[in-house]
């Protein structure tokens, strides 16, 4: 947790390593600014990012979750930002079934050279964020403390 | 006794695709032998009473099959009582079969007791093995299930009739898979189990030969492979529909005609009796330990599906419309496996 009066969100990002990881690195040579909350995964491709790695970065306690793409028709793997813009789709169908705002999960394109948007993007993100504050879903099982994960016991 | 503190809910299980210790029905294993007369109990937990009849499944044979075996406990045949239970020394019972989820106070005994009375513990049916339908109530809070269910005022463990004779067991926070609780030797899955692995089972049972635990009487391959459905290979949905908007073709895969059949992330081994008869699979056997999460791995293949004839920018709105389509994505990714799969942060 970043120390600090007001809340502050946790993001993970999942980026790809020709387009948004580039990207990021970018805003960080050139010494943009945005906010320190975000957490970079570098994928090879955002068709490659299981949806069970965003449901499981929620439920660890992301507060946010960005896919970050190539644009559409530069993907090095054809489809797979396609791929990955369908899957979001989806997510943001499931997530609010589990108490979770579809806000929370973003899909971007950003290319290598867009240093400029991705500080965009995480700063609006952050925001976003903010205002939505931290999770809260409905259910008890959906409400234990961020660093309550004890494991139930196994074996008789 | 229940204590809440050793019921704190686990994250969601690993995302390691291949448990290495498990084996299925069609990978190979090592056996353990056992009595030729084995000891058995059968016992309901959280359950709907679906699995206890299931064993009429396999017609006749069952009455062949009741006499190969001692029943030392089972609540819907025979007149016993915890206390019988009780009595009865560690490990007296060789294989106690539990169906129904882990619910409520009684259910966590219960399943404790049956785990020192036995040998071998079996998860019988989806909701022991991976929570079932009534897990899909972990989406709320127990007073906001009390409250709907029960109307206001409804009190968990609170006496009933005037003189406070006796008290309901309270929920436990969550409904967790049997396998939360106590060590879980064998799996037959299904919601009910269907004949075939009822079959398997007690094949294995009455020969005296056991598949080394822990094991699952499912097939490690998915259902698809078992499945009498053509599939081609340009596979993709346009539409996606439900099993009551559209009569479908008698021989072609459900999925490619817009059914979400999830046989290519559950388990085989059920001979495909959903999709031989029009309806898709819901994922009762539970996911392969390819697919891993059977929600996420299936909304995975569906994304994959959905397409048109080509695809980019200008055809966004098409396929958004499509997967709109998709009416209770939770209901239809996690029907049997919610409870193991999806809960925590
Ligand atoms: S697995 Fe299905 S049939 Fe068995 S108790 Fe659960 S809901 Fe009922
Ligand atoms: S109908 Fe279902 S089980 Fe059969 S091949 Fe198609 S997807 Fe697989
Ligand atoms: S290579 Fe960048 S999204 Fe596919």
């Amino acid at each position: 947790m970043i120390e600090g009066d007001g809340f502050e969100p946790k993001i993970v990002a999942f980026l790809c390593r020709w387009c948004s990881y580039a990207g990021a690195d970018l805003a960080g040579t050139s010494r943009l600014k945005y906010p320190p909350n975000i957490v970079p995964i570098r994928v090879p491709c955002s068709g490659g990012v299981d949806p069970a790695w965003v449901l499981r970065a929620f439920e660890r306690g992301a507060d946010g979750v960005l896919i970050g793409g190539c644009h559409p028709g530069d993907c090095h793997y054809i489809s797979g930002n396609y791929k990955a813009r369908r899957r979001t789709v989806l997510l943001k169908k499931l997530l609010p079934q589990v108490g979770i705002e579809p806000e929370r999960l973003r899909l971007e394109w950003i290319s290598a050279t867009e240093g400029q948007r991705f500080a965009r993007v995480v700063t609006e993100f952050v925001e976003e964020l903010k205002a939505l504050g931290p999770i809260e879903a409905s259910g008890d099982a959906l409400r234990v403390t961020r660093d309550g994960e004890s494991p139930a016991p196994r074996g008789g | 006794m229940y204590r809440e503190k050793d019921m704190e809910p686990k994250s969601s299980p690993d995302l390691a695709r291949h448990p290495p210790d498990v084996t299925y029905h069609d990978s190979t294993s090592r056996v353990t032998r056992h009595a030729s007369r084995p000891r058995i109990a059968v016992y309901w937990t959280g359950s709907c009473g679906g699995c206890d009849v299931s064993f009429l499944e396999v017609g006749e044979a069952v009455v062949e099959i009741l006499s190969h075996v001692e029943i030392a406990f089972w609540p819907a045949l025979v007149d016993v009582k915890r206390s019988d239970l009780e009595a009865l020394p560690p490990g007296y019972i060789d294989f106690s079969l539990i169906n129904g989820v882990i619910r409520t106070e009684e259910n966590y005994e219960m399943a404790k007791l049956l785990r020192a009375k036995s040998r071998y513990i079996v998860a019988y049916g989806a909701c022991a093995h991976l929570g079932g339908v009534p897990s899909l109530a972990n989406n709320w809070g127990k007073e906001e299930i009390f409250a709907v269910v029960f109307g206001p005022g409804f009190r968990p463990g609170s006496p009933v009739g005037e003189d406070n004779e006796a008290q309901l067991p309270d929920l436990i926070r969550v409904a967790v898979p049997l396998e939360e609780v106590v060590r879980v030797d064998y799996a037959v899955p299904g919601c009910p189990p269907p004949a075939p692995l009822i079959d398997r089972f007690f094949g294995a049972l009455l020969s005296g030969e056991m598949p080394e635990p822990p094991y699952v009487f499912a097939n490690v391959k998915a259902l698809c492979e078992e499945c009498p459905r053509e599939r081609h290979d340009d596979r993709r949905i346009e539409r996606i529909h439900r099993p009551h908007e559209i009569v479908p073709d008698p021989k072609e895969c459900l999925l490619e005609q817009g059914l979400i059949c999830l046989g290519p992330v559950t388990c085989g081994g059920c001979d495909a009796l959903c999709p031989d008869a029009g309806m898709p699979c819901t994922g009762c056997l539970g996911p392969t330990p390819e697919a891993g999460d059977p929600g996420a791995a299936m909304l995975s293949a569906l994304a994959s599906l959905v397409r048109f004839e080509d695809e980019g920018e200008q055809y966004f709105a098409k396929e958004d419309e499509a997967l709109e389509a998709l009416a209770d994505p939770l209901g239809t990714f996690y029907m049997y496996s919610f409870g193991k799969y999806r809960r925590v942060r």
